[in-house]
């Protein structure tokens, strides 16, 4: 009996599936499955299917493939070679201009490009075919008039007679030949400001100014002041802070072209400065987005908080209001004013150098912030405000009551620990080490030290009795980042529905190394839940637990999502 | 204070014991202080690892500096094996307690944190192998979550490579762009430029069989029978006896209450059990077979505490 007898159910299946497949191949692919990977042919179908079918290139239910789909590419020399149904093609070819544009593309607005490339690029003086070309991918870096490139992956189009070629997302460009003719001092093509975020030294932008206040700072020798505006553009992509340390007097609202600022970085905010070199010049677009839309858009969430930040805009709940005094070097009385926000993506701590009085005792309240800047405290980003004025009390909380004491938002690990330093946050992961340290622990009783000693001795204060606590220290783990986990007293007496009077007795009896063994044949390898605040800087990240459990897994729900995910079936 | 590379902890690399032993890969470790990795066909960095399953072999090893142990944990692609040196001191009380149980015939789950290591023989064979750093016995509902979290990363690797494949230069700029995950990137440049032409399918084979064993569903990868999936197996014989398709299903949970009641110290013996499950309207003795072997093998409910004796697993 031949392969193909054997599984003619199963052919028959997959021929339903893609009629022009060869019986044999078929064959040989479940024979294949059988012998090599131990798995009958009934079970092996969906794969074999779904090889085949990525094979003939058929579209696949369900989109993203796991088994991928290699049409086969076509090489070409001269545009002449190519018909219009082309659609994986490598080329080399000159790019001629690279104009960009924003398109509506079904409802949404997209930066694209077009502009001219000719083949035949390296015969210098010989004959040359010019085709337009749409950028849907983004290239501008590398597809700068004047240089050679090899585009791959591209396809044809052709639309009354005439052909063009798509350069797509998934289309990769080699640049053979810097393009060296034009040459630039400072970059004339304009970049999204989401993309000069990214960027560092001279860039060319198109914005609209959302914020604009004149400022000035005295120079340190004393010799007088400096005048500058300071002030917000946006685009779609995002907003920048610039300084202009000339006249600028474009009023709020303004579309500008700005031509060869330099980004310049404070902490991890990037500014646009505008120099003697820079060119602004008013700019018309009738498609760019309006004032009104972008500055809603310039109203950021709590979790999209940057050290460094300036006039920033948000909107946020008070969870704690208060003010204390201190004296200055210089013997000034000053009065501080602080408490924590929250809003549906985090909490934080706010500052306010100006006296806000804000009554939260009957009712919570929300507030419009203006202009703030925003300093790290204790790693977490802190909304610092100068002026009462930038501080609106509004009406009524514009999202459905949050339960201060128990607002949390939940986080996927990684996105958390490669994130900047958060409060107010839930997230899970795997316990990979229950570390030595964990349990009874003494901390030095001079306050506000609380340091843990070691061996009875305080590194600041020397030996002492010292006093009880109770904590954890672990790892948290996901497979792609790892953070230490610290469990406070609370936390800890809760998880383990123990006290601290009781583990003080169990560690008398000599039992500190039973208490780690039970943690560790609890905890090792299980997924846990925690909410809390996490500590991220150059030492590594650190999450510090409000409170811990060990996740139930639902297998089944799991299995299925998993499979659904992965597209994986037998 | 001489200048020193801070290393951040590694993190724990979940994957089956196939893709790790097919590894032949080392990376890094040129520095006193430099992690050393082993890079498998995936392109995982493997320095850390988060392995589980149920315990296969232990032992001790007497050596000139004193005691070790090796040992292997097999999950549904073959067998992890990890050692404790003699270096290692302060784990040796708990693998002699492990020790002990296990040559009671005891078998467990386990979950073990370790990190990778590897040698080659004088022929030039490549052998990977982990140290450990830590265990802990699990219940199954844990080694099902492990087989879930491991069958997640070894598709997430599947797929990044896959998309690796595609990219016309080995570059992270192209990784990028294709969407491969940034700490994928160095893994699967080294990986790629290492390891002949592969086909990953049998990688996802193994995420296949390690979903269904989640799910406690029996899939047979038997040599021989391609059709012996409880399914197809109890079907026939559910028409011969007359029982409904829900009877046959049931034979598991027969199998398992019967030795659950009926186990002495030694545990029950498969006669006992065949004879059991006859009284109860079960008569096919491949459907019982197949039963004991999930509940063995798959649902890890039951452990065989010495050849044809069966008992629960003590968890």
């Amino acid at each position: 009996m031949t392969d193909a007898d054997e599984y003619s159910v199963e052919i028959a299946a997959v021929k339903e599936a893609v009629p022009d497949v060869d019986d044999e191949r078929v064959a040989e692919e479940f024979r294949r499955y059988r012998d090599e990977f131990l798995i009958p042919p009934r079970d092996a179908l969906r794969s074999v299917v779904k090889k085949f079918q990525a094979e003939a290139g058929l579209e696949q239910t369900g989109g993203s493939a796991s088994l991928p789909s290699r049409r086969a590419s076509k090489k070409a020399e001269l545009f002449k070679e190519l018909s219009s149904d082309d659609s994986n093609v490598t080329i080399e070819v000159e790019v001629v201009t690279y104009t960009p544009r924003i398109q509506m593309v079904r409802g949404e607005e997209r930066q694209i490009a077009f502009g001219w490339i000719e083949d035949n690029p390296w015969v210098e003086g010989g004959e040359r075919v010019r085709w337009d070309f749409k950028d849907w991918g983004g290239h501008a870096e590398s597809l700068v008039p004047g240089s050679v490139v090899r585009l791959e992956g591209v396809s044809v189009n052709e639309w009354q007679g005439k052909f063009s070629i798509n350069v797509n997302q998934s289309s990769r460009i080699a640049i053979l030949r810097e393009g060296g003719r034009t040459v630039n001092i400072a970059p004339n093509e304009a970049v999204d400001i989401g993309r000069a975020l990214e960027m560092d030294g001279f860039v060319t932008i198109t914005g609209r100014v959302i914020a604009s206040r004149a400022q000035s700072v005295q120079r340190k020798d004393g010799s007088g002041t400096i005048d500058m505006i300071k002030g917000r553009l946006a685009d779609n992509t995002g907003t920048i802070g610039f300084v202009s340390w000339g006249e600028f007097d474009h009023p709020i609202g303004t579309l500008l072209r700005i031509e060869g600022a330099a980004i310049r970085r404070f902490r991890d905010t990037p500014e646009l400065n505008i120099g003697e070199q820079t060119k602004v010049e008013v700019y018309h677009d009738k498609g760019f987005a309006s004032l009104q839309d972008l500055e809603s858009s310039s109203v950021v969430n709590i979790a999209d908080l940057r050290d460094g930040a300036r006039d920033v805009s948000a909107v946020v709940q008070i969870v704690s209001w208060d003010s204390r005094t201190f004296t200055t070097q210089d013997g000034e009385e000053k009065t501080v004013w602080g408490g924590e926000v929250i809003d549906p993506s985090g909490r934080c701590r706010m500052t306010a150098w100006d006296e806000v009085e804000i009554d939260i005792s009957d009712k919570p309240v929300a507030v419009r912030l203006e202009n703030f800047r925003v300093r790290a405290w204790q790693g977490s980003p802190d909304i610092t405000i100068d002026n009462a004025e930038q501080i609106t009390v509004l009406d009524e909380i514009p999202w459905e009551a949050i339960d201060a004491e128990s607002h949390t938002v939940e986080v996927p690990f990684t996105e958390l620990i490669k994130g900047n330093s958060r409060r107010g946050v839930t997230t899970s992961a795997n316990i990979v080490s229950v570390q030595v340290g964990s349990g009874l622990i003494k901390r030095c009783t001079e306050s506000p030290c609380r340091r843990v000693l070691f061996d009875g001795s305080c590194s600041e204060h020397g030996p002492q009795t010292g006093e009880n606590d109770l904590r954890l220290r672990m790892v948290m783990d996901d497979g792609i980042c790892n953070a230490s986990l610290i469990v406070g007293r609370d936390p800890t007496e809760a998880f383990l529905s123990t006290s601290l009077a009781e583990v003080e007795k169990q560690w008398d009896a000599g039992g500190g190394e039973d208490f780690l063994l039970a943690l560790r044949s609890k905890l090792l390898g299980q997924k846990v839940r925690v909410r809390g605040r996490t500590v991220i800087d150059e030492q590594g990240a650190m999450m510090m637990a409000d409170s811990i459990d060990v996740l139930e897994i639902d297998t089944d729900a799991a299995v299925e999502e998993l499979r659904q995910r992965w597209e994986v079936f037998a | 204070m001489t200048e020193r590379i801070r290393h951040s902890r590694q993190s724990a690399i979940r994957l089956f014991a196939r893709e790790y032993y097919e590894s032949s890969l080392p990376d890094g470790g040129e520095g006193e202080f430099d992690p050393v990795f082993i890079i498998t066909k995936l392109g995982a960095k493997v320095n850390r690892m988060l392995v589980a399953g149920v315990i296969e072999g232990l032992e001790r090893r007497d050596t000139e500096r004193g005691p070790m142990y090796q040992g292997s944990v097999r999950d549904p692609t073959g067998r992890h094996m990890w050692s404790v040196g003699s270096f290692q001191p302060e784990l040796h009380s708990e693998m002699e307690e492990l020790l002990a149980r296990f040559e009671s015939g005891d078998r467990f789950l386990m979950t073990c944190v370790g990190k990778s290591n590897h040698y080659q023989t004088e022929d030039g064979g490549f052998f990977v192998r982990m140290r450990l750093e830590d265990h802990a016995i699990i219940d199954r509902a844990a080694y099902a979550a492990w087989l879930i979290d491991a069958a997640d990363h070894t598709m997430r690797r599947i797929d990044a490579w896959s998309k690796a494949k595609e990219c016309a230069d080995a570059s992270p700029d192209s990784l990028r762009e294709a969407g491969v995950p940034e700490d994928l990137h160095d893994g699967l440049l080294l990986a790629l430029g290492h390891y002949p032409d592969w086909d990953p399918e049998s990688y996802k084979v193994g995420v296949l069989q390690a979903l269904s064993a989640a799910e406690g569903r029996f899939v047979s990868f038997d040599e021989d029978e391609a059709d012996s999936t409880p399914e197809v197996a109890a079907a026939p014989q559910a028409e011969a006896s007359g029982d409904s398709e829900e009877g046959a299903a049931d034979i598991p949970e027969t199998v398992l209450s019967l030795i659950k009641e009926k186990a002495g110290e030694d545990g029950l013996d498969y006669n006992s059990i065949v004879q059991g499950c006859a009284q109860r309207g079960i008569n096919d003795e491949a459907a019982i077979e197949n039963a004991i072997d999930k509940l063995r093998d798959v649902d890890c409910e039951i452990i065989e505490a010495r050849f044809g004796w069966f008992k629960p697993l003590s968890n």
